[in-house]
């Protein structure tokens, strides 16, 4: 099992969280018509062998949505952020 | 409260619990841990996890932003500044289950992923009790709250009541020194 | 075969009565089942998977793959269990496996005979392509010949828990290293748990004669460890998997039968031990000798003869040959002549040491170099054996063989991982590969045999770990175990000073300090290895002289040489490849005797060095774990925890047929209604229609808005406008996916300018919740928003029918609810006994209704005082069938057809989303795929046979068309209308073929009937609604 170190609540195992996706894939605003932009945020995807970085929510905890980096070859965390720290 | 020294070292009674929760917008957090505690009367609990006690209320950091404010008696007024943040009552939809005495950790270790004997007391925290969110706050060296949602609460009780059900045997000595002393006991003999 | 006047590790004043096969024997506690066993001469345990040839024991830990016995009856029948790993308790019933009508006379003996059919790859070869029919015919014989233990059929009585642990070092092992390493962590002040899956902690001393030195510096470890309270030992306890995040899984074992489930006691425990840090001090396991016939009872592994006769004291021969490629078995035949036995050494080298030959020729041992096992005879049991020598073939009688084919680091647990091990040529074996943060290793699973070099590692370890968890104090090293100082002159004749006086080559350590590496001259050589490649060969000439019987490789899974050389000839070389297609290693001891030999045999077959034919992969469990272990209490009753509503006890109080939805019990109908659920649901939509029904409705997601961005968040999120529905209404609302395909509905309504109270359905509440948090943390953090989940929060119950408004009136007479004061749409906030009141007067039903929301606290209370008023206007509660079924009259979707494929488009909603843009799933919600003349579009399907039933999931085809493949659409819902006396349903049906009017047939695949129905609009009722506003 994986244990995701929630930066508020501590060390967790991984039931504890719900999965997002990458959150490396750039969401176009709210009120952005651009077909393309959308198109690759939703579907396109690059399935790195590596770093990879991904949403991750504390559904059973604090509910704050994360933003983690995990090796998709050994599950090592490299690191662990709230998401909006992420956008600022 | 039970103090442990009952035939079978463990309690278990469920109340209704009034909550009420506050939550800061991001960017307003200064002002809103400013003004909080001037309507509470006493400071916030700095870290996820903390508590902070004053008088019957009792103030749980819950998230970043979010507080919640237990009390026991008539409720408190508390008007929040819509610029700050805004509040919302919570009391309802939880049922608080206060578990108590030596049988503690036996029970706790087969319900949550928690580590009992690193978790301060006064110290809050949220976790998956058979895969439902509970509040677990440590009230003493033998005695814990767990906040949990009511629909789910007479499963839980269920729950918690068959990982005690083998309580009686395995109370009164703990695993640990039997397998060493034993260990050590049978080298002497044999 | 006998038990011994003295020594062995056993209590001989505790005397244990057992079973085996029916006959009572007698075991002291201490006792595996395998060493009571021989102590009482029984060498023939059962028979073997394929072939039914009879086997003994063969190891005495979890390696083995022989002496598989059943134990227990009924329902708590286990089969499979290894009778060396098998403590020995009061009563133990053990049965022999795969015997029949007997082990003694087995009747499938014979499928030996028939070998040749038996060979690897049998089964694919045979029973593929156009024979592959006759596979169904043969199966059932083929299955019922070959096999292990059977499993018992009855429910398992017993309890099993599971347990959350946490420590900073854990220790997986309690031999030399793993003590040191737990006493160096311990002493520094580190939480450790030591795991032993033995039910004596000491590892490979334990093998030792239980008055050696080794037995003083044990009981040293024991007390020092005692003392300290941050220490825990675990025995009876296996670390079976590794997983990421440094957790183990373990499996405690609490004795056989001894636990009351009863007194709620559980026969094993599942522990999840979350480590900040991790030593493996897993050992090592030897490996055996390959030969004719090499399975025959009575030969066993070097160190398993050994074990016997210094811990359980079980003399398991008194003519032995000991066969050996390398210095360890020196060990055992020493032992064993001590204690009385007439010991050949059978050494495949050329050259062993000196010394060696000195202290065995001492002891009147035979030592014959360059000598190799060819051919074991005997059948029940070994009588002797053929030996190759450079002289020619030789024949030594015997009644023990003891085996010594070198050791295998015990890397499973490193492995788990997907760390590939490492061959280390000099020691001949695998070791683990580079690890994670946190994780150690030491002791023999580095490869390094000394025990001296295993203490120091272990304690190198244990402060590398308790340092990982940022504790350091330091600890004084504990004393190596020194044993080459015994003075060996003395006590010559005494059996216990002879035992103790070797200064045996794996206990010294090399000259030049360290300690992983051998010395060179103690190395074992690669004789063996070659020898087995060169046996493989099909053909070879030296291998056929000598080919009297079979030379198996997997002992367990039958594999011979002549399997592995098959898979090669036939391409199946990669050891994967090999594993499948021959089966070796996939027996329940995964090859931890066998896999080794049979890589080096591949290898090689190929000409190719050991590392690069690599090993398979290794993956948890270690051991075998009982599923009913990996379940814990999450069964039965408390399978899932179950959803409450505020008011489910009135339910079952009152009739109600309870009916699981996800988690939630919900009212599924009132028997009062009918005497099954298709009379019920008919009175009850009968009710709402002509009087008033209530239904509880608590399990809606329900969710709190706030903040001064709320509207603005609410106009983003649902396809339609929020922004500007005024203070005291509610709006029904669609949320897209980003993809487009429409994710749930429901309703919100406004409180106030900055405050909004959603509704969710029941089954997506949860995701809808999550994917608020996710827009505002990820995407738009600006906007001042806070969503709170509130589904516990209140009751909830909708009074539903012509006469709710009376009944509301009746309930609450001190409340407006005139048609001004509360419209449709419309919103009261309200108080009831100083607690929050929520009125909305909207339908899901068609009829005039109200949802009334109180505090959870109140449910009942209110439910019930709804029910009293509503007594004299005909008021009775009504389930979620008639809820689900009524909706369909209505023409609402709901879960059936909002199914995570359907678009606003496909469910005729997307008049609702106007010319408004900026909401999710706008952009890709309006693809040019979503407009294709093939999507679905909601219909109302009517049947037009009477009294037929129209059922959801029936395929819809035109009247004519052949009735294949997935039609034209389906129907989603369907219900008997009491309103039209007939059955009406929706459906999605194909845009061009969804024409209002046209007939068409639905198949029902499930009983094979069709039906014929009329396309007409999906309102079957009041189509302008004039019962929902009066």
């Amino acid at each position: 099992m994986l244990r995701i170190e929630c930066p508020c609540c501590g060390p967790r195992d991984h039931d504890e969280f719900r999965y997002g996706g990458d959150a490396s894939a750039n969401r176009p605003a709210y009120d952005d018509p651009d077909f393309e932009a959308w198109y690759r945020y939703v579907f396109v995807r690059e399935n790195p062998a590596g770093l990879h970085r991904e949403y991750w929510q504390h559904v059973i905890g604090c509910r704050q949505w994360l933003v983690v980096e995990r090796d998709t070859r050994s599950h090592a965390i490299a690191s662990i952020l709230f998401a909006r720290e992420t956008r600022a | 409260m039970a103090d442990g020294s009952t035939m079978t070292g463990f309690e278990m009674a469920a109340d209704d619990c009034a909550i009420i929760q506050f939550e800061a917008w991001d960017g307003a957090m200064a002002q809103f841990e400013a003004e909080l505690p001037r309507i509470l009367g006493g400071p916030l609990p700095t870290e996820v996890g903390d508590t902070a006690r004053h008088d019957s209320w009792l103030v749980i950091r819950v998230a970043p932003r979010r507080f919640w404010l237990l009390w026991d008696g008539p409720p408190p007024i508390i008007d929040v500044d819509p610029k700050l943040g805004c509040a919302l009552p919570l009391g309802e939809g939880r049922v608080r289950l206060r578990l108590s005495g030596r049988g503690l950790q036996y029970v706790l270790e087969r319900c949550v992923a928690v580590d009992w004997e690193t978790l301060a007391e006064g110290r809050a925290l949220q976790t998956g009790l058979h895969r439902v969110p509970v509040l677990l706050l440590r009230r003493s060296a033998l005695e814990c709250d767990l906040l949990v949602p009511r629909s789910f609460s007479k499963s839980l009780i269920e729950w918690i009541a068959d990982a005690a059900a083998g309580l009686n045997r395995a109370i009164y000595a703990s695993p640990r020194t039997d397998a060493l002393s034993s260990a050590h006991a049978s080298q002497r003999t044999g | 075969m006998r038990r011994l006047a003295i020594g062995g590790r056993i209590d001989r004043s505790q005397q244990i009565e057992f079973t085996f096969d029916g006959r009572a024997i007698t075991g002291f506690r201490g006792d595996t089942l395998a060493s009571a066993l021989l102590a009482n001469g029984v060498r023939l345990v059962g028979r073997s998977f394929k072939y039914h040839r009879p086997r003994g024991i063969y190891s005495a830990g979890p390696e083995e793959p022989n002496a598989l016995v059943t134990l227990g009856t009924g329902g708590r029948r286990e089969p499979n269990r290894a009778a060396t790993t098998v403590e020995l308790a009061e009563g133990l019933v053990a049965e022999s496996q795969n015997r029949w009508p007997s082990l003694n006379f087995d009747a499938q003996g014979i499928n030996g005979l028939f070998a040749p059919f038996l060979s690897a790859g049998f089964y694919y070869k045979t029973f593929m392509g156009p024979t592959r029919r006759a596979w169904m015919f043969y199966e059932h014989f083929i299955r019922k010949a070959a096999g292990l233990g059977r499993a018992g059929e009855e429910p398992d009585p017993d309890r099993y828990d599971v347990r959350h642990l946490f420590a900073d070092v854990a220790v997986v092992g309690s031999g030399p290293a793993g003590l040191s390493a737990a006493l160096a962590a311990g002493g520094a002040g580190a939480r450790v748990v030591l795991i032993e899956q033995d039910f004596a902690p000491g590892g490979s001393l334990l093998s030792d004669p239980a008055d050696a030195e080794s037995v003083a510096w044990l009981s040293g470890m024991f007390a020092r460890l005692a003392e300290m309270p941050n220490v825990s030992l675990m025995t009876r306890t296996t670390a079976f998997g590794a997983y990421d995040g440094n957790v183990l899984g373990l499996v405690e074992r609490h004795g056989s039968g001894t636990a009351d489930p009863k007194q709620g006691q559980a026969r094993q425990t599942l522990l999840l031990l979350r480590a900040k840090s991790i030593v493996y001090a897993s050992g090592a396991l030897e490996r055996p000798l390959t030969f004719a016939n090499n399975d025959r009872p009575g030969i066993m592994l070097a160190s398993a003869a050994r074990v016997y006769l210094n811990r359980f004291a079980v003399l398991a021969g008194t003519r032995v040959v000991v066969a050996t490629d390398n210095d360890s078995a020196y060990r055992a035949a020493f032992d064993l002549a001590a204690a009385g036995a007439e010991v050949t050494i059978a050494d495949g080298r050329a050259e062993p040491i000196h010394e060696l030959l000195e202290q065995a020729r001492r002891r009147g041992i035979a030592v014959r170099t360059k000598s190799r096992i060819a051919n074991a005879l005997g059948s029940r049991s070994v009588r002797a054996v053929t030996l190759s020598e450079p002289g020619g073939p030789a024949t030594v009688k015997c009644d023990l063989v003891a085996v010594s084919g070198g050791w295998s680091a015990t890397v499973h647990l490193t492995s788990h991982l997907g760390v590939k091990p490492v061959y280390r040529e000099d020691m001949r074996t695998f070791v683990p590969g580079k690890l994670g943060a946190g994780l150690f290793v030491a002791g023999a699973v580095t490869g390094g045999f000394t025990r001296g070099g295993s203490i120091e590692e272990g304690h190198r370890a244990g402060a590398e770990a308790s340092a990982f968890c940022g504790i350091a104090k330091s600890v004084q090293q504990p004393v190596g175990l020194e044993l080459t100082e015994i003075d060996a002159g003395s006590h010559d004749n005494s059996l216990s000073a002879s035992l103790r006086s070797a200064p045996l080559p794996h206990f010294v350590r090399a000259h030049d300090g360290s300690h992983t590496v051998c010395p060179e001259h103690h190395r074992p050589d690669r004789s063996e290895e070659r020898w087995f490649a060169n046996r493989t060969r099909a053909g070879d000439e030296k291998g056929a002289k000598f080919a009297a019987g079979k030379a198996f490789a997997d002992l367990q899974m039958d594999v011979t040489t002549q399997d592995i050389a098959l898979a090669h000839r036939e391409g199946y070389e990669s050891v994967e490849h090999l594993k499948r297609y021959t089966t070796l290693g996939m027996g329940t001891d995964q090859g931890k005797t066998s896999n080794f030999h049979a890589l080096s045999a591949m290898a090689g077959l190929r000409s190719m060095a050991v590392p690069e034919v690599g090993t398979t992969t290794f993956r948890p469990p270690y051991t075998p774990v009982a599923i009913g272990a990996l379940a814990g209490r999450s069964i039965g009753h408390h399978y899932k925890p179950i959803r409450r509503t505020p008011m489910h006890d009135w339910h079952v109080a009152n009739g109600a047929e309870m009916l699981e939805g996800g988690l939630w019990m919900r009212p599924w109908f009132y028997r009062a209604s009918g005497r099954d659920v298709n009379e019920a649901y008919v009175a009850e939509m009968r009710l709402v229609r002509e009087a008033a029904g209530l239904m509880d409705i608590s399990t809606l997601g329900k969710i709190d808005v706030q903040g001064s961005d709320a509207a603005e968040f609410l106009d983003r999120v649902y396809v339609n406008a929020f922004a500007k529905l005024p203070v005291g209404r509610a709006r029904y609302g669609i949320m897209l996916r980003d993809d487009g395909v429409v994710f749930d509905d429901g309703t919100t309504s406004r409180l106030g300018e900055r405050h909004f109270f959603m509704t969710t359905s029941t089954a997506k509440a949860a995701d809808v919740m999550s994917r608020l948090e996710f827009l505002l943390d990820t995407a738009w953090p600006d906007l001042r928003v806070s969503v709170t989940s509130v589904t516990d929060e209140w009751a909830a119950m909708s009074v539903a029918g012509p006469n709710s408004r009376d009944i509301l009136a009746a309930a609450f007479p001190d409340l407006d609810i005139s048609n001004e004061a509360l419209p449709h749409m419309g919103l009261l906030e309200e108080k009831y006994r100083d607690r929050r009141l929520r009125i909305i007067r909207l339908s899901f039903s068609g009829e005039w209704a109200y949802e009334i929301y109180v505090g959870a606290s109140l449910g009942t209370e209110v439910w019930c005082r709804l029910m009293e008023a509503g007594a004299p206007f005909g008021l009775k509660p009504y389930g979620v069938e008639a809820l689900g079924t009524l909706r369909i009259e209505k023409g609402h979707v709901a879960g059936p057809e909002i199914d995570g494929r359907t678009t606003l488009d496909d469910l005729g909603l997307g008049r609702m989303v106007g010319k408004r843009s900026g909401y999710v799933g706008e952009v890709l919600g309006r693809r040019a795929a979503f407009s294709d003349p093939t999507r679905p579009r909601l219909v109302g399907l009517r049947g037009v046979e009477p009294g037929r039933q129209l059922h959801a999931g029936a395929i819809l085809f035109r009247p004519g068309e052949p009735m294949q493949g997935h039609g034209l659409g389906r129907i989603t819902s369907a219900t008997y209308s009491p309103t039209l006396d007939v059955w009406v349903g929706l459906g999605l049906l194909a845009r061009e073929s969804a024409v209002e009017g046209a007939e068409i047939v639905a198949a029902y695949p499930i009983t094979g009937q069709t039906v014929r129905a009329r396309v007409v609009s999906p309102i079957f009722l009041d189509p302008k609604g004039e019962r929902l506003h009066g």
